[in-house]
């Protein structure tokens, strides 16, 4: 019988429990047939593509961009992974294929623009649609962005995906080709480095405060 | 004191751990409150319509391929110094009003083309192949393209040049609403929704997509079609018809018919009703049909079941007799040139058109994702 140390080593190991590896195995088997699907002109097989991983793009690119450019961005990726389907030979792969695609248009994002926009507390720039009596939590949801974006990239994007995009751990291994070890590395040291900062910060990241 | 630092150094990292990992294990509320705070964040577009998928010939490197390597390699270094030169040439002459694309102009607020903002003050501007055009709720523009016609822009409104080749024009709107005035033959002017893809026949119409991807088209001049994966809807002017993701467009009908009429249409159309609540309302539909209401009857005679059929073949037959090469068993059959000629008879325009347009544009287009 496995003692709890154990499970935490298989984890970290990438070989999670057996229902869970089973549905992220049989998601990629669906994945194959639809990558080949949409290589042969599916469109519908794309949008079903689209579905399972938009999420996992939209937390990439937001870990990068400013959040007002993520949602066209978005659609840069698809439309750029579109063109570029055809040259996918690992169909298996199509998560992390589909990552780096995300990375690549971040970086070109901010080769063309010029000074980046600041993370700032300005409601309005960040496309927040929300009234006047959740100003307050929009300004320390926007503080809490603020701080995971000033983490350590291979944190803040982990972190990303887990809190903003509501994925579990398993769920980002699946759709963005990481270990689960990794991400559970991630996960951990970027959370730990979150509170740090909303420690260093109460006033404006909120939960922390609010709790004491 | 208890401070965040505290409570962090003391936490179990088990359990923290596990629902931090998975959501498995006791919620930590820590993790939650900025779950809530940061899912404000989170992706909730929905699916875009996505351009047409040209799927490419897989090469293999068999020998005769292999053998073909060199011409084809000093064929790609051709092809690219054209490319350079072209680009040095276009850079050095840069005339960007003459690429494809609609001139944008009529500009209220600050409408985005992709990053860029717009404003009334500014130069001539142009929405290119492949950008976006956003206009928030204080924002309006208007589109123009000499050889195919107008569209106005309302607030809050998402749309997509999708291409410009000579026979196709092809926008896509994601949200929003559109006024379109269209001067291109029939069937050249074509706009993809989430849940259909319009087809100009001729006309002025009103398109709008709500955030759900549901859309309504009205048409003011002509008439349009709806079309998602083989279901179709003509809409003429004075008329409307609705559509729904995963259901592709209703029936049509015009606005002035009864509202017990159009009611028991959307429930026909759009809810998951039992067969007997389908019957129900099919009734409803054929005891409120005025004369011009047949253009809804003719519609319904392909998306009702046998029984129904029959009653909605008598019913449209009072209206609009069938033409003398048209008979019932044949109606009942569904058989697509009776069905064309009845069309014809109801007045509107000739059912040819759309034919026409349905296979010239067979092959350039694969229809909308149908979930």
């Amino acid at each position: 019988m496995a003692r709890s140390g154990d499970r935490s080593d298989l984890l970290a190991a990438g070989l999670g429990p057996g229902p869970v590896r089973e549905q992220f195995a049989s998601e990629i088997s669906e994945d194959v047939t639809w990558v080949a699907a949409a290589q042969d002109g599916d469109r519908a097989a794309f949008g079903q593509l689209y579905e399972r991983y938009a999420r996992m793009v939209h937390g990439v690119l937001l870990a990068k961009v400013p959040v007002g450019e993520v949602d066209d961005l978005v659609q840069d990726v698809f439309i750029r992974a579109l063109r570029r389907l055809s040259t996918l030979r690992e169909t298996a792969s199509f998560g992390a294929w589909l990552a780096a695609i995300a990375r690549n248009v971040a970086n070109d994002y901010h080769r063309r623009s010029v000074p980046e926009e600041p993370l700032t507390d300005d409601a309005s720039d960040q496309e927040i649609q929300c009234g006047t009596s959740c100003a307050d939590q929009d300004e320390q949801a926007i503080a809490i962005l603020a701080a995971v974006m000033s983490l350590s990239e291979t944190y803040r994007e982990t972190l990303i995906l887990r809190l903003v995009e509501g994925m579990t751990g398993p769920e980002i291994a699946a759709r963005t080709g990481m270990t689960h070890g990794s991400v559970r590395v991630n996960l951990h040291r970027g959370m730990e480095q979150l509170r740090a900062k909303m420690i260093a910060s109460p006033s404006r990241t909120g939960p922390e405060q609010e709790k004491s | 004191m208890d401070t965040g630092k505290n409570r962090a150094e003391n936490r179990p990292s088990t359990k923290s751990g596990d629902y931090l990992w998975d959501r498995s294990g006791e919620p930590d509320p820590e993790i939650q409150k900025l779950e809530s705070l940061l899912g404000k964040f989170r992706h909730d577009s929905p699916t875009p319509v996505f351009p047409a998928i040209v799927p490419e010939r897989r090469w293999t490197f068999s020998s005769w391929r292999l053998r073909l390597f060199p011409a084809l390699a000093t064929a790609a270094v051709a092809v690219a110094a054209i490319v350079v030169v072209t680009f040095l040439v276009y850079r050095a002459n840069p005339t960007p009003t003459t690429l494809a694309g609609w001139d944008v102009s009529e500009v209220q607020g600050a409408p985005r083309i992709g990053r860029k903002t717009l404003s009334a003050n500014e130069g001539r501007s142009r929405l290119g192949i492949g950008q976006m055009l956003e206009t928030d709720s204080q924002s309006r523009a208007s589109l123009q393209e000499d050889d195919t016609g107008k569209i106005q822009v309302d607030p809050s409104t998402r749309l997509r040049l999708l291409s410009m080749g000579s026979g196709l024009k092809r926008i896509a709107l994601d949200r929003g609403t559109i006024h379109t005035y269209i001067w291109a033959p029939p069937g050249q002017f074509v706009v993809d929704t989430p849940s259909a893809v319009t087809v100009d026949l001729g006309c002025a119409y009103t398109l709008r997509v709500d955030d759900s991807g549901a859309g309504m088209v009205r048409t003011s001049l002509g008439w349009v079609g709806f079309k998602l994966n083989g279901h179709e809807s003509f809409i003429p002017a004075g008329a409307a018809c609705a559509t729904r993701p995963k259901v592709g467009p209703g029936t049509p009908y015009f606005e002035d018919s009864s509202a017990e009429f159009r009611a028991a249409l959307t429930r026909f159309d759009f809810e998951d009703s039992t067969p007997g609540q389908r019957a129900h309302d099919v009734a409803i539909v054929l005891s409120e049909a005025r004369n011009r209401d047949a253009l809804t009857l003719w519609h319904l005679l392909a998306r009702v079941d046998d029984q129904q059929r029959v009653l909605v073949y008598d019913r449209l037959s009072q209206f609009v007799p069938p033409p003398a090469t048209v008979t019932k068993e044949g109606i009942l059959r569904l058989d697509q040139p009776m069905l064309d000629q009845w069309w014809n008879e109801l007045g509107f325009d000739d059912i040819s058109v759309w034919h026409h347009w349905e296979r010239s544009w067979a092959g350039t287009a694969t229809p909308v994702p149908e979930k």
